[in-house]
């Protein structure tokens, strides 16, 4: 079993706050907190250590250089911190405990829950919650120790309630003991009696409407669309479903969408009449008219388009910020957003 | 409560062996089953080939491109009214003497690709797995499978093929189960309706089943006839556990209602089962999901809730068929039952990224699991079924193995937290 552990400049003996441009290392065996893993049965075989600033401030160089030894010793688990409530410290764990987890090494990280790290290791570590501080070691670390031991050894890791680490935004299966009818009728029946439970809740965040265009005639207009609208062929293969792209296309100089040129390849609904006339699916002739009529500023000179079938909304939501960014970068200030 | 000749009996024969040979029949739970004696295709123009395989839980086997899994059952009193408006005309299903087989289903299964009926992307993948990591996924992974895999005769219609693949296969569920004519069962189940009256004090349950019917392939059937065009209605719901509700509907496996969660229906059974103990069984609504439009899906919703609240429900619970669109469906129904003063709660299957839709009054859901979750890849020594579309070796999405997150409450898979 060999174990990697990543510590900052100051818990890996390198020095304080004065160290913290320190460039990554590669040491020999446990450093600082390592010691206390290896008591508790998780004895680092290399530790990997960088300066918070360094990594904060050079975070695409140091990750490349952590990930070149992290390829390179091919540990069976990565532990990174306990960062405590660090930011910086927190949020290097975090970063290279997603990359790590991404290319399939099992990560074991603990840190606060408010900590930039949770969020930025994006569900591909098991973050261990701890107090703010450095007093919590004590307890944190055997919790640490014995997920990284079973995750090394390919044992399966139960809930995060039983296990105590963070939810990682994932959903499990699992076998209940009783069916969904039964689980359904004792849930409703709780109900009734004022007990209100759920299985499953919302994930997604309520948007609240934005505010009304403020000068319409000076403003620039785009189109978005869910309908799956691509040039005819599909060229560069948007899928039909479950889409895990969403793509641009140049409409500068164009009036119209025209039956034969465009199409949609979306796979839930019926797209017949969107293929007779794609501005049904993208309404660029509508849009052009206005345009000329001067009944707003200009249209955006590309549109935006995916196909929004089974898309899990944590992806669609990603689209939704890629796009808007790239929007706000081009100085768009209102969007049509054609849904089906 | 006392029997009458109105009150549904389900009797049931345990099968615990299954093997093949000349003469279909049963010798105490061991089932024998005849391909030749069967026949299953002979006399249906529409289909090319046929063929029967008996397979068993813990058998190296995947059956793939699966569209439907019936459960063997006959008529006891009069064969013929087996499967009403599939093997003969309409009937009053519902009533009488049923016997249907325990511990065996029969699976269908034929490749629409192929042939060119559909394109990949209209027809995911469908799979039972009898033994290997994902066996426990679909629940007809634990049972002996009779499987009919079934060729499309050259250039005939699809609807044609879809006709007789049905009447085949419920043919053949009729043939098994008819083994146990004139014998006794292990149990028999008694279903009166109406119930007798139990004490106003308990909460009048009412559940919503929501099926959707959209088309060849896509179709559920009462009676035999397409339910395209039903509004919100009241059924009998010894008639749903009777036969007389069949799939034809293929897409999505995972989230697939197959005619054998019809007709063994978990909630229906117990809702039976609680009645006059901890609620009042107040009545079925059997209402369409993947509605077209926003009107359609808000008209047929507050219709449900109207229908519901004329039972005198106290608390709905809401089916859901397949996913994505129809989610839209069952969260309108549950907010228009609530806005109808009635406690409300809803079967649903989760993706990677949550719930396809959500109504804050949605606030008591059952995960019926998440679709989208893998399965480990597995190598099966044998496939029933075009391996092109069997991900041999592959990592299987949950939505890929039939039933694993049925939303009518049959499975018992649910999500957690990790």
């Amino acid at each position: 079993m060999t174990i990697v552990h990543y510590l900052n400049q100051f818990f890996a003996g390198l020095g304080g706050e004065e160290a913290a441009g320190h460039e990554p290392v590669r040491l020999d065996g446990p450093q600082g907190p390592g010691r206390a893993l290896a008591a508790a049965g998780a004895a680092p075989d290399v530790t990997i250590a960088c300066g918070d600033d360094h990594f904060g401030e050079h975070e695409a160089e140091a990750l490349a250089t952590l990930l070149a030894w992290l390829e390179e010793i091919r540990p069976d688990v990565l532990i990174c911190g306990p960062s405590f409530g660090s930011g910086r410290y927190g949020y290097a764990c975090g970063v290279l405990a997603r990359e790590a987890g991404r290319r399939g090494i099992p990560v074991v990280a603990a840190m606060t829950p408010d900590s930039p790290g949770v969020m930025a290791a994006e569900g591909a570590a098991f973050v261990v919650p701890t107090g703010s501080n450095v007093a919590a070691m004590r307890t944190v670390v055997p919790v640490m120790a014995g997920l990284a031991v079973r995750l090394a050894a390919g044992e399966p890791v139960g809930g995060p309630d039983e296990e105590g680490y963070l939810p990682r935004g994932l959903r499990s299966n699992a076998m209940s003991d009783r069916t969904g009818a039964v689980r359904a009728i004792d849930l409703l029946l709780a109900k009734l009696a004022g007990d209100v439970r759920t299985e499953v809740g919302p994930t997604g965040d309520r948007v609240a409407p934005a505010p009304p265009v403020a000068d319409v005639s000076s403003v620039r207009l785009a189109l978005v669309s869910e309908a799956g609208c691509v040039p005819q062929g599909n060229p560069d293969q948007l899928p039909t479903r479950h889409a895990n792209v969403w793509l641009r296309y140049p409409i500068g100089g164009v009036d119209s969408l025209a039956a034969g040129t465009y199409e949609s390849v979306h796979a839930g609904f019926d797209t017949t009449a969107g293929n007779a006339d794609p501005n049904r699916l993208v309404p660029l002739d509508a849009a052009r008219e206005l345009e000329g009529r001067e009944a707003f500023g200009s249209l955006h000179d590309a549109f935006y388009t995916t196909s929004g079938v089974d898309t899990p909304v944590a992806t669609a939501a990603k689209f939704g910020q890629e796009i808007a960014a790239e929007l706000l970068e081009a100085k768009v200030g209102a969007v049509v957003l054609t849904g089906t | 409560m006392s029997s009458t000749v109105a009150d549904l009996e389900i009797a049931t024969f345990g099968i615990d062996r299954i093997v093949e040979g000349t003469q279909t029949g049963r010798d105490a739970t061991t089932l024998t089953v005849s391909s030749s004696q069967l026949a299953v295709g002979a006399g249906e123009p529409a289909l090319a080939e046929a063929t029967v395989e008996v397979v068993r839980p813990g058998e190296p086997v995947r059956i793939s491109n699966v569209l439907d899994v019936v459960l063997p059952t006959v008529k006891a009193d009069d064969p013929a009214s087996t499967f009403p408006g599939i093997l003969g005309p309409a009937t009053d299903a519902g009533s009488g003497r049923t016997n249907r087989l325990y511990g065996v289903a029969v699976v269908n299964s034929c490749d629409w690709l192929t042939p060119g009926y559909v394109i990949p992307e209209e027809f995911p993948d469908s799979l039972v797995d009898m033994s290997g990591p994902g066996a426990d996924r679909s629940p007809f992974g634990a049972t002996a499978n009779v499987v009919l895999r079934f060729e499309p005769a050259d250039r005939a219609p699809i609807a044609e093929v879809d006709a007789a693949i049905r009447r085949e296969t419920a043919r053949v569920a009729r043939e098994l189960a008819a083994t146990t004519l004139g014998q006794e069962p292990d149990d028999v189940a008694r279903y009166a309706w109406p119930l007798p009256a139990a004490s106003a004090d308990l909460p009048a349950i009412v559940p919503i089943l929501q099926v959707a019917s959209e088309g060849t392939l896509v179709d559920t059937f009462f009676q035999g006839e397409a339910m395209d065009d039903l509004d919100p209605t009241v059924f009998d719901p010894r008639s749903i556990l009777d036969g007389a509700l069949t799939n034809g509907a293929y897409d999505w496996a995972g989230v697939r209602n197959v005619t054998a969660v019809y007709q063994d229906n978990a909630l229906l059974r117990a809702l039976f089962a609680g009645h006059g103990e901890r609620l009042r069984f107040a009545g079925l609504i059997i209402a369409l999901g993947y509605l077209d439009t926003a009107e359609e899906k808000q008209r047929s919703a507050l219709a449900s809730a109207q229908l519901a609240a004329s039972l005198g429900a106290d608390g709905v619970i809401c089916t859901t068929f397949s996913s994505g669109n129809s989610h839209t469906d069952t969260m309108l129904s549950v907010r228009a039952c609530e806005q109808a003063g009635i406690a409300t709660t809803a079967l649903v299957c989760e993706t990677n990224g949550g719930l396809t839709d959500h109504v804050p009054e949605a606030d008591c859901l059952v995960s019926t699991g998440n679709e989208d979750e893998l399965v480990d890849p597995w190598t099966p020594h044998t496939v029933i079924g075009s391996e092109s579309a069997a991900r041999v070796g592959e990592p299987v999405p949950t939505w890929a193995y039939v039933a694993a997150c049925v939303e009518t409450g049959d499975a018992a898979w649910t999500a957690v937290p990790a």
